[in-house]
């Protein structure tokens, strides 16, 4: 049985997860360069002279379901971040190693913050390595 | 839960993106990616083009909230023509904040 870990990590944690999974004898992934947005819709680059009035959390939830971002562009408050530069890992493990290895991202990525990223689990259904056309558990 | 992956016209990509946020579904993965679709790609004049630049949009939603999505994008992705793109949705059976660690 395998899974498919689909993890949206910062740019700069990259490195620390791939020796992560290194020292759990993972070395094969994807990388692919992403870009993101949470339930915040983006980010907001506040000046320190124009600071985001207090009640615009408030404001734009009840008037117009509006984002941080997008409120501070329709109010050019300050320059609003649509996208923020992510990078997403693709791991294949069986089912088993799912949990360690999980859990392992987690700590390795949490700083606190938002922004920290998503972990997806999906199932595969069937993989073949090309080159010995070996299936299933032996091919990842 | 399920992973709804859109790949629709790079200059529809912010209707979509402001219909889906409009709708409540503010978070997504984007990705610019190439492809080519049924009609093998472009033939304009002696010039055939079989990589097309495209959008990529990821999407994780509960199951019932899946049709809504597929509705928005639909309707916000369209054009008319060869090209507009496509929907795939995959299941997902985990998914995890980082920063909390909370699991849905």
């Amino acid at each position: 049985m395998l899974v498919e870990i689909t993890a949206i990590i910062r740019r700069d944690k990259v490195a620390p997860t791939m020796r992560g999974l290194d020292a759990m004898g993972l070395g094969a992934m994807t990388i692919t360069t992403v870009s993101g947005r949470g339930r915040q819709g983006g980010n907001v680059m506040t000046d320190l002279d124009r600071e985001i009035p207090a009640e615009y959390d408030s404001v734009s939830k009840i008037t117009r379901n509006l984002t941080p971002a997008s409120f501070a562009l329709v109010h050019s408050l300050t320059r609003p971040v649509f996208w923020i530069p992510k990078r997403m890992l693709q791991i294949v493990v069986s089912s088993g190693m799912k949990d360690e290895v999980v859990d392992m991202i987690m700590s390795v990525n949490r700083t606190g913050w938002m922004g920290d990223g998503k972990i997806f689990i999906s199932p595969i259904e069937d993989s073949l390595r090309i080159r010995t056309g070996e299936r299933g558990l032996e091919s990842v | 839960m399920k992973m709804v992956r859109a790949i629709v016209r790079p200059e529809k990509e912010n209707d979509v993106v402001l219909a889906l946020e409009a709708k409540g579904f503010p978070a997504m993965t984007k990705t610019h990616v190439f492809g080519r679709g049924r009609q093998k790609g472009l033939k304009v004049g002696p010039i055939h083009y079989d990589e097309l630049p495209k959008v990529m949009l990821m999407i994780v939603a509960e199951d019932p909230e899946v049709p809504v999505i597929i509705e928005v994008i639909k309707n916000s992705a369209y054009v008319g023509y060869e090209g507009d793109g496509k929907i795939f949705v995959s299941p997902v059976t985990e998914s995890y904040t980082i920063r909390t660690g909370e699991k849905v």
